[in-house]
């Protein structure tokens, strides 16, 4: 924040400087010029043929020499905004990061491969986000393709989300009745909430026959979300009077439609097989987070004459992600603190704590004969007596 | 040579203190506010000279009027015409002045513009729906930037329009740059030549070879269409003997007159080469590039590098522990990605297999008879819908509830 109001503040100081150069020059130099016609006018009312007078030449001269000082001054004064101006350049070098280059391996996306790859990934963040003009323009240029299944299915979700967000049932009810036994083998909701929204705005809007018509759509939901469907039966109670008074106001929540827009994405991408966000957006806001940690890692490495960081197996310092951006599980030795591996597998003592295998055998040599002791508690534990345990997804 | 990474993490908090802690908008944005300062100081010195070229036009019309006026008898009509023609280059000067500090505004404004852009994402009055907006505007921003670098001009105007960021990114700098290349395509050097023109200051302090390259090019151009005397008339124009020209290059060129263009001999075969003009292409973008301080990559590609770095499990690279969500487990970013460092953890982060939710102290994790680990509230969910029977997923075993043991993660 410090930053952007420091360079703020110097860009202010230019426009401000640049704005009194204006009116100062402009008035100066009209000044002068005011008086130059005016002594003209004078002059020129003197009769063809006249000479001048000696004061009037005095004023010549004298007017000569203003001139040239207003003249000067101007461009003086235009050279004085220069400090203004390489102050704000140097305010914005001082307090902006000027070189980030070396924080990534040199010449990695640049191999012809590798590019072309890359402007694949681009690509397809493009026709996720909807912007498929832009997209072929890029495909073109770039000279790749995407696959045209991608396309179709993209453009499609992107239909039925576009309805969703006007409010419209259909295209997402069509959608669903089509992908019926895939959504329910993956134990999707979406098919009922589609339902209940549908029902509950059919109620909203006063068509009881309808509704009642289309409430026996509801009857296979009974046994997997019982509850509910008690509840929207109840809400026939309350149609005249307005579902706000009743009990079950809280269905009228608009968090309602979003949460069916978020649920349907997230059934049809992995149906689809594609991922919910799209990668490059991750990745992308992952490393806004993580460069700038880098970059302090990088200053202080610097100050200890270190070779670059992009060089070894795994990244120096610890990228705070949270839980957002988990996608794996991770195992790191309480004792080593380092990530297991399958040479070197977590373990479960028999007091319950995980460490890493290596730990457990450094612990074992250096308490041979005598009781090992876990790193936490007092217990005994027999060399024989522990599990591999595996913390895997999938 | 692997260091231990323990006793950087401890170095790092020992120098949080004493190191500036940048965040992402100081971090990612130099360029943004660099570029239009570039172009700033460069319409500054256009103006000074113009301003200066005025002036001289005002003091010589001064001295006229001194002239005249020192005279003995000067006569009333000449002296009318001497203050008038000073009136006249006054005005100019004038009009000048004003044209010059408009455009210079122009520019300072457009720096205040992206100024309050950033300011506006760490100002902390932004709503988590607006900062999302601001952050996908950045992606964007990203994209047009990387677009313009690798010379898909279209792509990038259409984005940047669609996605109204025009004012935050530098497109009228890379158009003009597409003129000069495909200008360079076809074999016609003329406005790349303007263009070193126009940045000679600039590039002169960079001690940039450029222009040097092209009129070498020309001067392989005129040898290749059997203009020979044309070509030494052009090289005695254009090779000084000044330290500016690489005296070896010059050498290499002057003995071209001597060999046909389908020479088969290596070295000057390679001066004849039509591959010459791609490079030079390529050195022009460079060129343009370090005019305007950016760096050779964008900041897109670094930023990429990181994020994927940071996402990077030994996990990834498991056909077993594929994960659709995981955007390193993709694909192509799974091949990208073999050359960057993995992410390194100092705590644990477990995942249950069966929910997809963490396991920390309000879901512990519990490890079956066989080894698998899973977290406690799935497990005991299946329990309760089987009898106290769990069903390991990955293998298929059961066991019983009661076998299932605590897991003490730290």
């Amino acid at each position: 924040m410090e930053a952007c109001v420091t360079v703020e503040k110097e860009c202010d100081k230019v426009l401000k400087k640049l704005a009194s150069f204006s009116d100062l020059a402009t008035s100066k130099l009209q000044t002068v010029v005011d008086e130059m016609t005016a002594l003209k006018e004078e002059i020129s009312a003197a009769p063809p043929g006249a000479t001048i007078s000696p004061v009037q030449a005095q004023s010549l001269r004298d007017l000569a020499k203003t001139v040239k000082e207003v003249a000067q001054g101007t461009s003086a004064d235009h050279k004085d905004v220069h400090v203004v101006i390489s102050k704000f350049g140097r305010a914005i070098d001082k307090n902006f990061q000027a070189n980030i280059n070396d924080l990534c391996v040199e010449g990695l996306l640049t191999t012809d491969e590798n590019s072309r790859k890359l402007q694949k990934v681009l690509c397809e963040h493009l026709l996720r986000e909807g912007k498929q003009e832009v997209s072929f323009c890029l495909m073109e240029e770039a000279g790749v393709s995407v696959d045209s299944d991608y396309m179709a299915q993209f453009s499609e979700m992107n239909r039925i989300l576009e309805a969703l967000r006007n409010r419209n049932l259909e295209p997402a009810i069509e959608w669903v009745e089509v992908h019926r036994e895939e959504l329910s083998s993956s134990g999707s909701t979406l098919e009922f909430k589609l339902h209940q929204l549908k029902l509950v705005s059919l109620l909203c809007s006063g068509r009881m026959s309808e509704a009642m018509a289309y409430a026996r759509n509801m009857g296979r939901f009974t046994p997997t979300h019982t509850t509910e469907v008690k509840r929207l039966m109840g809400c026939f109670l309350f149609c005249r009077r307005g579902l706000e008074c009743s009990p079950y106001s809280d269905l009228l929540d608009p968090g309602h439609w979003t949460d069916v827009a978020d649920t349907f994405a997230k059934d049809a991408c992995n149906l689809l097989g594609l991922s919910l966000e799209s990668p490059l957006g991750v990745s992308l806001s992952t490393g806004c987070i993580a460069l700038p940690q880098l970059l302090h890692l990088r200053s202080v490495m610097l100050q200890r004459q270190v070779s670059d960081i992009w060089n070894q197996d795994e990244l120096a310092c610890e990228v705070n992600l949270g839980w957002d951006r988990r996608y794996h599980s991770v195992f790191t030795c309480p004792i080593l603190r380092q990530q297991t591996t399958d040479s070197n597998p977590p373990v479960r003592l028999r007091c319950g704590h995980s460490i890493s295998k290596d730990a457990m055998k450094k612990l074992v040599t250096h308490s041979r004969r005598s009781l090992r002791r876990s790193l936490v508690c007092v217990m005994l534990a027999i060399k024989h007596s522990f599990t591999r345990t595996d913390f895997k997804h999938g | 040579v692997r260091f231990t990474t323990v006793n950087w993490q401890a170095e790092l908090y020992i120098m949080s203190g004493t190191v500036l802690l940048k965040d992402e908008v100081t971090t990612l944005e130099h360029s943004t506010l660099k570029v239009p300062y570039e172009i700033l100081n460069k319409k500054f010195r256009a103006s000074q000279k113009a301003l200066d070229r005025d002036l001289s036009h005002v003091t010589t019309a001064t001295q006229e009027l001194l002239s005249c006026a020192g005279k003995g008898e000067a006569s009333a009509a000449e002296a009318a015409s001497s203050l008038e023609g000073v009136v006249q280059k006054l005005l100019s000067l004038k009009r000048k002045a004003k044209e010059c500090v408009d455009d210079e505004l122009e520019c300072a404004r457009l720096c205040r513009v992206r100024i309050d852009h950033l300011k506006s994402y760490v100002s902390g009055e932004q709503t988590t729906g607006m900062k999302k907006a601001w952050r996908n505007e950045r992606v964007n921003r990203m994209l047009v930037d990387h677009f313009l670098r690798e010379g898909f001009y279209t792509s990038a105007v259409k984005l940047a329009h669609s996605s109204g960021v025009e004012d935050l990114v530098d497109i009228d700098i890379f158009l003009a740059c597409q003129k000069v290349e495909e200008a360079l395509r076809n074999h016609n050097t003329t406005p790349c030549l303007n263009w070193c023109y126009d940045n000679r200051s600039k590039l002169r302090r960079m001690k940039s070879m450029l222009e040097f390259e092209v009129r070498l090019q020309d001067f392989i151009e005129l040898v290749r269409a059997n203009k020979r005397i044309e070509a030494i008339k052009y090289a005695r124009k254009h090779f000084t003997s000044s330290s500016d020209h690489p005296v070896k290059d010059i050498k290499s060129a002057m003995g071209l007159l001597a060999f046909s263009p389908t020479t088969t001999c290596k070295r000057y075969k390679r001066l004849f080469s039509e591959s010459r003009w791609e490079s030079l292409i390529a050195k022009f973008r460079r060129e343009n590039f370090n005019l305007f301080q950016l760096s050779p990559q964008s900041v897109l590609s670094v930023t990429l590098q990181a994020g994927i770095s940071a996402l990077k499990t030994p996990q990834c690279y498991k056909p077993e522990e594929f994960n659709l969500q995981c955007p390193v487990c993709s694909k192509p970013f799974n091949e990208l990605a073999h050359k960057l460092p993995f992410a390194h953890c100092s705590q644990s982060y477990l995942i249950c297999a069966i929910s997809g939710c963490p396991m920390n102290e309000h879901n512990p994790p519990m490890a079956l008879p066989n080894g698998y680990v899973y977290g406690e509230q799935a497990l005991k969910e299946m329990a309760a819908k089987n009898e106290g029977i769990v069903v390991c997923p990955r293998t298929k075993e059961s066991f019983s509830f009661n076998e299932v043991k605590k897991v003490y993660v730290m």
